[in-house]
């Protein structure tokens, strides 16, 4: 605890910003998952907080992490972190141990740090396990910029180098509108003696015939089994299942995330990726600009734009997301094993037993 | 029915000489207000007499065979020389035995005064077998009467078991918890003999008859079989110190907080997260009528949500009619449909709910028939297929297709009164099966919404494992 004493307090405990707080952590560290920042801001939160009592405690993380979710365009992987770390309190602050509440708070911080550290430790041991899906001779298919992909990668790579005799070559889809990031991972490993090579995304299908296995990251892995990441994971892991090459992803398990979207357009967030636009629409009048607003859409479709959360932006073209289907995951390396997509909602449905997080959702709805 | 029964039954002393030994068993059979009279005694001693039956049976149509040889023999083709072959009194009934049908028929669309389907290996012997050979198994007379019903089964069962057989009480979750009901009623009445306790006397002296019954007038449904489990065991857990009073609320209270945890409370729970999946412009597809469905639609209607049905629609029951006129009753947006429009229809459609009567453990659905279709023709337009199930409804059971475990209702009830088939039981060869439920494979569904949170199909072994769990 020895930053408690290093924050400020009081005066600025009313002032806390939980959004400046997330991106901070995430800027600081750039190693950090965005649910492993969104608890890490939630325990400042805490270490600030004034709350005297459990339910105003729980009511704070709650509305914060509410508020928190509500001003960032993209939260689904946050909110597997805020929902880990609620139901982690909640079965922490159990009313019976309320006997000293200071005590009790003091625990779940030196608790949620310890939490923040293991998550982090987790990538390494996902390393571990999935170095061994690549054997010597095969040819990685990958893209984005996740972190445990090159953590599995690079210690793949490294086994490799210390008389290890796997050699395996990878291949890179670039993503044009992150190509910093992509040049970033692909100079990464090329300085770790890995043959790394470059194709546009149009070349996937092209390129499926020379792969051995699939390995992709992922922001968040939903109660079916099916993984959300960015966009154009889906259209790799289709082209994958049509060639019948494995599709692995390496997760770890806090991007464990209560949602079940039945599809692309039901992941409850805004994304504008698909936009319909013609030439003149600058140059009309802007009566004529409502007009063309007003032309009816099928109406069927309309409602999966809509969302219940105001949203500051909707999520660009950039960083959107897509959702990959479990049928099409062969299987989720995570740090507690490797896991079939089936696995996931059994592992989720036994968290939540075991905190007794449903029955209190049971009684409070 | 006992109107057209009387006659059927008449000619039966008058075969008896050709028949010998047979006949006594297959009296009872064909004439449907005796079945329930031994029927429901004993199931060893139904089993036995079952066993007689198709012994007689088998017996008659050796003799048949033999007797029978010259007149089959002669080339005239179709039923007449058959006919021919019988004694005089065996053509008169065979005619009844028409007409009886067609009193039937009338009643159909109720399908209240269903008569059981005959075991016609008894009741015409000499005739060919109208059951469908893979589904032999699953033939069973039907209790529908109260007559001869054995001395133990308490009133609110009988009437319980009658209100079933007649599909005044239909589904599985109306069923289960009018049994609960009816069984609270008989633990009511019970008083433990001297010498006994209620642990050990209850169950096996009181409940099993009451169950016994219950399981003639139709086959229990999954969650009954479920429940009753979880009945027993309660009262299994009973203390032998605990005075009858005390320990007969207790298993009053008991049964009342299961039907509140696992059937009321959790249809809210399942009707809530169901309406929640439902969005402003979908289009829901159905089949048939399930009342959770049912609930869901309407309370995602209630919530101000703007949604169109297309209600999916089958013969002979014809349960969706009941769903789309309750729902347009509330004003909403409803088409109506039978399966043979299903694929047309399919296009406009965003999400399909459907309804169960059991999630197998291997992540199968059984349903309704017709499920299966719809869920298949939905998953073919890649539509998301949602199932609606409560907890209860699990079983450990597994279903590779719709033989080994179904019902078979009366074949009668698929025959349009006046049309062709009218007099199917009189066409050589033909046989009409009318089975209840069919299998969906686990593929075709994306998410089931059960009342502790939505899981694929591959979670219903955990789900009813923990079930369990937290009930034992």
């Amino acid at each position: 605890m020895a930053s408690l004493g290093n924050v400020p307090q009081n005066e600025k405990a009313k002032s806390f910003d939980i959004v400046e707080t997330y991106h901070r952590l995430l800027n600081e560290d750039p190693d950090l998952t965005m649910p492993v920042a969104a608890i890490e801001a939630l325990i400042e939160l805490l270490v600030q907080s004034r709350a005297v009592t459990v339910y105003e405690t729980l009511d704070l993380v709650k509305t914060q992490s509410d508020y928190l979710k509500s001003r960032i365009p993209n939260s689904i992987s946050l909110s597997a972190g805020t929902d880990l770390f609620q139901r982690y309190m909640i079965s922490s602050l159990k009313p019976s141990s309320t006997g000293n509440f200071e005590t009790v708070r003091q625990h779940l911080l030196s608790n949620g740090r310890l939490f923040v550290s293991r998550a982090k430790a987790g990538r390494e041991r996902i390393a571990a396990y999935g170095r061994h899906f690549v054997r010597d001779g095969s040819v990685v298919l990958t893209h984005g910029g996740s972190r445990v992909v090159g953590a599995l990668l690079g210690k793949a790579a490294e086994a490799s180098k210390s008389g290890g005799n796997v050699r395996f070559q990878v291949i890179y889809v670039m993503n044009d509108a992150r190509s910093s990031e992509s040049k970033a991972v692909v100079s990464a490993l090329r300085s770790k003696g890995v043959p790394v090579a470059t194709i546009s995304e149009g070349a996937v299908g092209y390129a499926m015939g020379k792969v051995n296995l699939v390995i992709v990251g992922a922001e968040g892995v939903v109660e079916n089994g099916g993984i959300i990441s960015r966009l154009g994971t889906y259209q790799i892991a289709l082209l994958a299942k049509a060639a019948g090459k494995p599709f692995y992803v390496a997760a770890e398990s806090h991007k464990f995330v209560r949602l079940y979207p039945l599809g692309q357009y039901d992941l409850g967030i805004d994304q504008e990726v698909i936009e319909f636009k013609t030439d003149e629409e600058e140059n009309l009048s802007p009566e004529e600009k409502k007009f063309t607003e007003q032309t009816p859409e099928i109406e069927e479709k309309k409602g999966y734009f809509d969302t219940e959360i105001a949203l500051p932006k909707p999520n660009t073209a950039v960083d959107a997301v897509d959702f990959t289907p479990p049928a099409l995951v062969s299987a989720l390396i995570t740090e507690s094993g490797v896991l079939t997509p089936s696995a996931v909602s059994e592992e989720l449905i036994s968290v939540v037993r075991a905190t007794g997080f449903l029955k209190l959702f049971v009684l409070l709805s | 029915m006992p109107s057209s029964d009387s006659p059927t039954a008449e000619p039966s002393p008058a075969e008896a000489p050709a028949q010998g030994k047979g006949n006594a068993a297959k009296q009872p059979k064909g004439k449907e207000a005796a079945a329930p009279a031994e029927g429901s005694k004993l199931s060893g001693a139904e089993l036995k007499k079952q066993a007689k039956a198709e012994k007689a049976a088998r017996r008659a149509q050796a003799l048949l065979e033999k007797g029978a040889s010259a007149p089959a023999a002669a080339p005239t083709p179709g039923q007449q020389p058959k006919v021919d072959g019988q004694k005089g009194p065996k053509g008169q009934r065979q005619h009844q035995r028409g007409s009886s049908t067609s009193v039937e028929v009338k009643n159909l669309p109720v399908r209240g005064a269903q008569k059981t389907v005959p075991v016609p290996v008894a009741v015409e012997p000499k005739k060919e077998d109208k059951t469908v050979e893979f589904f032999r198994h699953l033939y069973k007379t039907r209790t529908t009467s109260i007559a001869g019903a054995s001395k133990d089964v308490h009133p609110a069962v009988l009437a319980l078991g009658l209100q079933m057989s007649n599909y005044t009480i239909c589904g599985s979750c109306a069923r289960l918890v009018a049994t609960l009901q009816a069984f609270k009623r008989v633990i009511e009445s019970y008083t433990t003999p001297p010498q006994n306790s209620l642990s050990r006397h209850l169950t096996s002296h009181v409940l099993s008859p009451q169950i016994e019954y219950l399981s003639s007038c139709r086959p229990l449904s999954i969650s009954m079989g479920n429940a009753i489990r979880w009945l027993k065991l309660e009262v299994s857990k009973v203390d032998v110190s605990v005075p009858d009073a005390e320990a007969k609320k207790g298993l009053c209270d008991a049964i009342d907080v299961f039907i509140r945890e696992r059937v009321t409370f959790a249809d809210q729970v399942i009707a809530r997260s169901a309406a929640d999946k439902i969005k402003d412009g979908d289009v829901i597809m159905t089949y048939a009528k399930s009342s959770i469905v049912q609930r869901a639609l309407v309370k995602a209607h209630e919530e101000g949500k703007k949604f169109r049905v297309i209600i999916v629609d089958s013969r002979p029951l014809h349960e969706g009619k009941h769903l789309a006129a309750a729902l347009v009753r509330i004003g909403m947006d409803v088409k109506y449909c039978l399966i043979n429009g299903l694929s047309h229809n399919i296009q406009d459609v965003t999400k399909v709910l459907l309804g169960a009567h059991a999630m197998m453990s291997n992540g199968r659905l059984f349903s309704r028939i017709g499920t299966a279709l719809v869920a298949m023709e939905a998953n073919e337009a890649d539509k998301p297929v949602i199932v609606l199930c409560e907890t209860i409804k699990f079983t450990e059971r597994v279903a590779l297709d719709s033989i080994v475990h179904n019902e078979i209702a009366p074949a009668d009830e698929l025959v349009i009164p006046g049309g062709p088939l009218e007099q199917w039981g009189d066409i050589k060869k033909l046989q009409l099966c009318n089975p209840m439920y069919d299998v969906t494979p686990a593929d075709y569904i994306q998410m089931i919404i059960t009342e502790s949170g939505n899981v694929p199909p591959t979670s219903v072994p955990v789900l009813h494992r923990l079930g369990n769990e937290s009930q034992g």
